[in-house]
């Protein structure tokens, strides 16, 4: 199983996406961090606390890394059966749920291991870069920091398993434009935060919101690929 | 002589239609079965039913003497294939794609791929990208693939499509000399009958998705025997005299023309008898039916009235 999973690596040069990954978390940390800049002599707007300021990072985040997932989903499996390299893939003496199992492990670990790694990276900056830029009023102790390792940990694999849901849309015709674009719909559902002026809301605040959606993420997955075995390749 | 591959009344439905109809093929351990047929005619359904892409709506495949169910998959390890257009890993390099290859069909003998690449010709361009590739190379590097891994089986459809002269030659030495050298049991599709008719030891024609005829070369040798075509001086003498003695076929084309059909003797013998009776002969030919002639006619003699309609 590892075997596969580091041929398809190697076969689709993933460590290429390190790249867009380093891109993506410097675009969301500069984003997030001009808005808290801009705001700060804004009293209304300025940014109360560390938790304050790391919510945009993390909803900024987790749509971006859905989205990022399904680039993946789309190059690791979708790609493959358009350009009928699956077929010649199924003729190698391994069963087929095993290579598309590797393939969704690889997918999903990749999506969740860059998310948590993001958001971990960012909180890391944010710690000491505080000090001289002041990014939202009071400090953040490293306590503090470390007290969000299990929810950026549940976060990353809530998320990456929602990143599995596109692969649905997409498997159904084999596009990679749909399987992009049910991605940027479901990042955008599941992360929206509705707000009329003091409380929020957002649907991934809701812990079990996330949550079945991951489950259901997981099946989708699953049924995906279930009847492989006594399926024409086409 | 064992078989390798054998099919039983293999049929394969699209949507209500048959595709491949009933067809029962036997396939002997080490020959090369040329399998011929139009544009359309099943090759490559076939073919991937063979490599369980595609699976039966109903009939059996044996493969080494095993079932294939639609779950089977370890019987693949004995077999290289090539079907249909070449495909490859696009930013892989023809050294890396063999490499990943070899990895998945867990074939651990690094040192072979150069030699391979070497044998299809492609030992200056194994650093280039497959993307940059034309189609006769990709065909090359396809042909490297099915076989690098020493298979016991080999299926090749349309292996030559895009190939130059040369590369159609090359190719047909390579799948001798692995015939003779590795004992591989190759199964190769054709619409180009010549390609065939030299190399194969059995043809098997399809047409409309059903199996017309599986037939050995040597056999179909022996059965189409030579038309010989005679410039005499006189035509209806020498047809009477060769339909009386020698109880053969005889056409008159012309004043001068005599075409003989189904004769046993040798053309001297003939040639001989009629000069020995006063009859002249100007000129001889020995027509020899070719494979070509004979699958054209296979096939139009069941289309020509279809065509019509």
């Amino acid at each position: 199983m590892i075997h596969l999973i580091k041929l398809e690596w190697r076969k689709h040069q993933m460590w290429r996406y390190f790249t867009s990954f380093f891109f993506c978390v410097i675009s969301i940390y500069g984003f997030v961090v001009l808005i808290s800049l801009d705001s700060k002599n804004d009293i209304d707007a300025a940014m109360g606390s560390f938790h304050e300021f790391m919510t945009p990072v993390i909803i900024f985040s987790n749509i971006t890394f859905i989205i990022f997932g399904s680039v993946i989903l789309s190059r690791l499996i979708i790609s493959e059966f358009r350009t009928k390299t699956m077929e010649v893939l199924f003729t190698y003496p391994i069963k087929r749920k095993k290579l598309l199992f590797a393939k969704l492990t690889l997918a999903y670990l990749f999506t969740a291991g860059s998310l948590f790694a993001g958001i971990w990276f960012m909180q890391l900056i944010t710690y000491f870069l505080q000090p001289s830029l002041g990014l939202f009023e009071g400090t953040v102790s490293f306590q503090e920091l470390v007290a969000t390792f299990p929810k950026t940990v549940t976060n990353a694999l809530m998320m990456g398993a929602i990143a599995l849901i596109p692969l649905f849309f997409g498997m159904r015709k084999k596009s990679t434009a749909t399987t992009i674009t049910s991605a940027v719909i479901i990042s955008f559902l599941v992360n929206a935060t509705v707000s009329d002026g003091g409380a929020t809301f957002s649907l991934a605040d809701v812990v079990i919101i996330p949550l079945i959606l991951a489950l259901l993420g997981i099946s989708i997955a699953y049924l995906s690929f279930r009847n492989i075995n006594v399926k024409d390749v086409k | 002589m064992n078989y390798i591959i054998q099919t039983h009344q293999l049929t394969k439905h699209y949507a209500g239609k048959p595709v491949i109809n009933q067809v029962s093929m036997n396939i002997k351990e080490g020959e090369i079965y040329g399998f011929l047929g139009p544009n359309g005619a099943g090759k490559t359904t076939l073919m991937k039913m063979l490599l369980n892409l595609v699976k039966p709506t109903s009939g059996d495949i044996s493969i080494q003497e095993q079932p294939i169910m639609a779950s089977s998959y370890t019987y693949l390890k004995d077999i290289g294939s090539l079907i249909e257009y070449p495909i490859f890993y696009e930013e892989l390099t023809a050294q890396e794609n063999l490499k990943m290859h070899c990895a998945y069909m867990g074939y651990k003998d690094q040192n072979h791929i150069k030699k391979v690449l070497d044998i299809v010709g492609l030992q200056q361009i194994e650093r280039k990208k497959v993307k940059e590739f034309s189609l006769g190379m990709r065909q090359r590097l396809a042909i490297g693939r099915a076989i690098v891994a020493k298979p016991k089986v080999l299926i090749l459809d349309e292996p030559i499509n895009g190939l130059d002269p040369i590369g159609i030659k090359e190719v047909r030495e390579l799948l001798v000399m692995l015939k003779q050298q590795y004992k591989m049991t190759i199964l190769i599709s054709s619409h180009i009958v010549s390609e065939i008719e030299s190399i194969a030891d059995t043809i098997g024609v399809l047409n409309d998705g059903e199996l017309m005829e599986e037939i050995s070369m040597h056999s179909l040798r022996t059965k189409q025997q030579a038309t010989i075509e005679m410039v005499v001086s006189d035509t209806k003498k020498a047809k009477r005299l060769l339909e009386e003695d020698f109880n053969a076929n005889v056409q008159i084309m012309d004043a001068r023309t005599l075409i003989i059909q189904q004769v046993h003797k040798k053309t001297s013998t003939i040639t001989k008898h009629l000069i020995m009776h006063d009859v002249d002969v100007d000129e001889v030919e020995t027509l020899h039916q070719s494979l070509e002639d004979y699958f054209v006619k296979m096939i139009n003699g069941r289309d020509q009235y279809d065509s019509f309609n």
